[in-house]
């Protein structure tokens, strides 16, 4: 509905309805409770310490080995399930993988020994065997996203039971290359910068020092998500997918004091995954006694994992099956947008051991 | 409606607030980016962290005169749940490889069962062969008394034509004595 004017040409038209639709969808936003999320139907396998192991049952199954995703350590796993319509988990149930998620959980001030290498050797590793043993199957599918596709690979690199294909996205391998000013980035490598100390008195490091950090190194100011959100309220569909990111993105989880530790140290650092000098228990997890099938996807507008930082686990996998995908997405499109579910759907169909031929 | 785009305020806004903010964080990267920020930002932190660790060690002092129970007893405490858990992670896992080495044995005693069952057989069908042999073994004894007894009965032919044949020669013996009797009446 636009009104006619007699300065007509003058002054620019105005349209009501869309102003009205605008303002009565953020009013509803403000006074809404927050949005569901985590929809679709699981049961738990089992639970250590905060750690739960989830099973998404697939609605028909078509394929004997199953799919197991390892998230960050930094945000919440439910990204993955956010929206019923373009949930990752739901739609790969859909298409007939059976799923299993390895949710980290949100540590407290007693966790701050887990490490890494801890997160790995007891959390990851029993999961694993506790997902192969509930579905029956041979072969496992791991799936990793962000840091959990680094968590994914450094535990491919020492696994005993059997991983047959290895998918990561968005994943940091190699830290040579820092995404912040450079200055940073030098103070962290010659120790000009060092969080040992805090990280030891806090056990943990707060939620709110975590968003801190990605906001630090991504964009100290950030408000233009508030005036994309009024510039497209008027939108019901754009409003709904807004609120859920803002759900997930302001939803940060402490993270361990001895876990940042070795990501710091150990890895962005010493750049120890890249020279297999990264230990899991005494075991050195290098990259090279990976002989999974592998597949790599990066995003081309990603500004938090680069593509080069996620391209080297290429050349240093000893798999014969190898696969590097970039589309076009940021760091959490791939997963938001739900295209995830169908990009490891083409990959991994015909490496799943389809039921039915 | 004219074909005109509608005025949008929020539109200029949006495009207005992306420039800010990119040049207020291009500043700020800008003012941070050199050696002497990071310095003075470990400096800080190590600053916040030893008032911190002060802080805490007095609270442990003073909670361990009143006795009370400070965070670092509620995570020693944590931790003994973490450790019984793995305890009872690490027998399930036994019980599981228990449960495969039964399951194992059970497959191996239901092959014996089917091999024993295969003996079974097998000896049942041995049975019904030797009581058939039996039965065979007394028809062929009888059929052997009966061709001892046909034996028997040809050796009494035998004999029986013996007999006969020697009086058959007697016969021919009293014709011949008969007829040279009977030629010497004649030739008187």
């Amino acid at each position: 509905m636009a009104t006619e004017t007699p300065f007509k040409g003058l002054i620019p038209e105005f349209d009501y309805q869309k102003e009205m639709d605008r303002w009565a969808n953020v009013f509803k936003l403000l006074s809404e409770p927050d949005p569901k999320v985590g929809q679709t139907p699981r049961n738990e396998i089992w639970r250590k310490n905060k750690s739960v192991l989830w099973h998404y049952p697939a609605k028909q199954k078509k394929y004997a080995i199953p799919l197991f995703f390892v998230y960050s350590l930094f945000n919440k796993p439910y990204i993955l399930d956010i929206d019923p319509q373009k949930s990752v988990i739901k739609n790969l149930n859909d298409m007939g993988y059976e799923v299993y998620l390895l949710d980290w959980g949100t540590p407290g001030y007693e966790d701050k020994k887990i490490g890494i290498d801890t997160y790995i050797d007891k959390y990851l590793k029993t999961a694993v065997k506790r997902a192969v043993r509930h579905s029956g199957a041979e072969e496992i599918t791991l799936v990793g996203y962000c840091l959990g596709g680094t968590i994914a690979s450094i535990y491919a690199s020492i696994a005993e039971e059997p991983i047959k294909n290895l998918i990561v996205a968005t994943v940091p391998i190699d830290f040579t290359t820092f995404v912040g000013p450079e200055k940073w980035a030098d103070a962290l490598k010659n120790g000009d910068f060092n969080l040992d100390h805090f990280l030891d008195v806090y056990g943990v490091v707060p939620p709110k020092y975590v968003e801190m950090m990605f906001r630090a190194v991504g964009a100290p100011i950030y408000f233009t998500n508030y005036t994309m959100l009024l510039n497209r309220a008027h939108d019901q569909r754009y409003v709904e997918k807004w609120r859920r990111m803002n759900k997930w993105t302001l939803d940060q989880v402490p993270f361990t004091g001895e876990a940042y530790k070795q990501l710091g140290n150990d890895l962005v650092r010493d750049n120890k995954l890249i020279k297999g000098e990264f230990l899991v228990g005494n075991k050195p997890a290098d990259l090279k006694n990976i002989r999974a099938n592998l597949f790599v996807i990066s995003g081309s507008r990603d500004n938090l994992v680069l593509e080069e930082q996620s391209k080297p686990i290429m050349d240093l996998v000893s798999s014969e099956d190898k696969t590097y995908l970039c589309v076009e997405s940021g760091h959490v499109g791939l997963a938001l947008s739900g295209l995830f579910a169908g990009i490891v759907d083409q990959w991994a169909s015909s490496r799943s051991n389809p039921l039915f031929k | 409606m004219s074909g005109k785009k509608p005025y949008d305020p929020f539109e200029s806004i949006h495009k207005l607030s992306l420039m800010w903010e990119k040049q207020i964080n291009d500043f700020i990267y800008l003012w941070t980016d050199n050696k002497e920020y990071m310095k003075m930002s470990n400096v800080g932190t190590e600053i916040n962290s030893r008032y911190l660790d002060a802080l805490k060690k007095n609270q442990e002092a003073l909670a361990s005169v009143l006795n009370l129970p400070t965070k670092n007893d509620v995570a020693n405490v944590a931790s003994l749940t973490i450790q019984a858990e793995e305890k009872i992670e690490a027998l399930e896992e036994q019980i599981w490889g228990l449960q495969d080495t039964m399951k194992t044995q059970s497959k191996d005693i239901e092959s014996v069962v089917e091999v024993s069952k295969e003996i079974i057989k097998l000896t049942k069908q041995l049975k019904t062969e030797l009581v058939k042999t039996k039965k065979e073994q007394i028809d062929t004894k009888e059929l052997h008394a009966e061709l001892q007894e046909m034996k028997f009965e040809i050796m009494k032919l035998t004999n029986f034509k013996e007999e006969f044949e020697s009086l058959k020669g007697l016969i021919e013996k009293d014709k011949g004595v008969e007829r040279e009797l009977a030629g010497s009446g004649t030739s008187k």
